[in-house]
């Protein structure tokens, strides 16, 4: 399984905030298992992908404080389910942002209906830590879509 | 008058605050040092950080961090910035 949940970024205010999508194939290996008979997204995953969408909206401000890292889950509310074959829409906004860290919250929306809401605490590792040719084609599509 | 004039605690409540950001059920004093608890680790530091920044206004920085040792520290720059009640 790869671990990327966001497909695309829809909208995006450099470190300030981002409004991303995921679709969710009723195909994945996970609803085999979560669960039988009531095939659900992991909370875990749906966090996750707050998180994803978070750490791009900070990666695409010019900053030199390295990449930024999930550190805490600072609160995860789970309102609803998303199933097999729905598409999430993916919203964060910057709450503070300073060098050692920043604090967004988001919320993840089904149609038009609040599932999930996070406040995600990010912490910055040097780019060096990192392999040379990392990159985040997310990212990148949507950077050269804006410039295009 | 701002937010973060309007924020200030008493001694006692300051050593509650930061017990609960460090998960600390035990007694805390001024003098427990940092290394007698275990959540003050890298995580506890940001945490730390960060409820200091919203709750009080105050933005501290890793050097400033780096060199408290024990509680009473964190009371002191409370302290020094006006928001301990006297």
């Amino acid at each position: 399984m790869r671990f990327i949940l966001v497909d695309e970024i829809i909208e995006l205010v450099p470190g300030q905030r981002i409004k991303a999508l995921k679709h969710i194939s009723p195909l994945e290996d996970f609803f085999g298992d979560h669960f039988p008979g009531f095939p659900v997204v992991p909370g875990v995953l749906l966090t996750e992908m707050i998180a994803q969408a978070s750490g791009k909206c900070l990666e695409s401000e010019d900053r030199a404080r390295g990449k930024p890292m999930l550190a805490r889950i600072v609160e995860a509310s789970f309102r609803d389910w998303m199933r097999p074959g729905e598409t999430a829409v993916i919203f964060s906004e910057v709450k503070k942002s300073r060098p050692a860290f920043a604090t967004l919250a988001g919320h993840i929306e089904i149609g038009s209906k609040k599932i999930c809401t996070a406040e995600l605490m990010f912490s910055f590792v040097p780019h060096e830590n990192f392999a040379a040719d990392l990159r985040d084609e997310v990212l990148e599509k949507f950077l050269a879509r804006s410039r295009a | 008058m701002d937010k973060s004039e309007r924020k200030t605690m008493s001694r006692a409540e300051a050593l509650a605050w930061v017990a609960e950001i460090f998960q600390e059920s035990a007694e805390m004093t001024p003098e427990t040092p940092r290394e007698n608890i275990a959540m003050w680790d890298s995580l506890g530091v940001l945490t730390l950080m960060a409820e200091l920044d919203e709750k009080f206004d105050l933005v501290v920085s890793d050097q400033d961090m780096r060199a408290m040792t024990k509680v009473g520290d964190i009371l002191s720059l409370l302290e020094k910035n006006g928001k301990l009640n006297s």
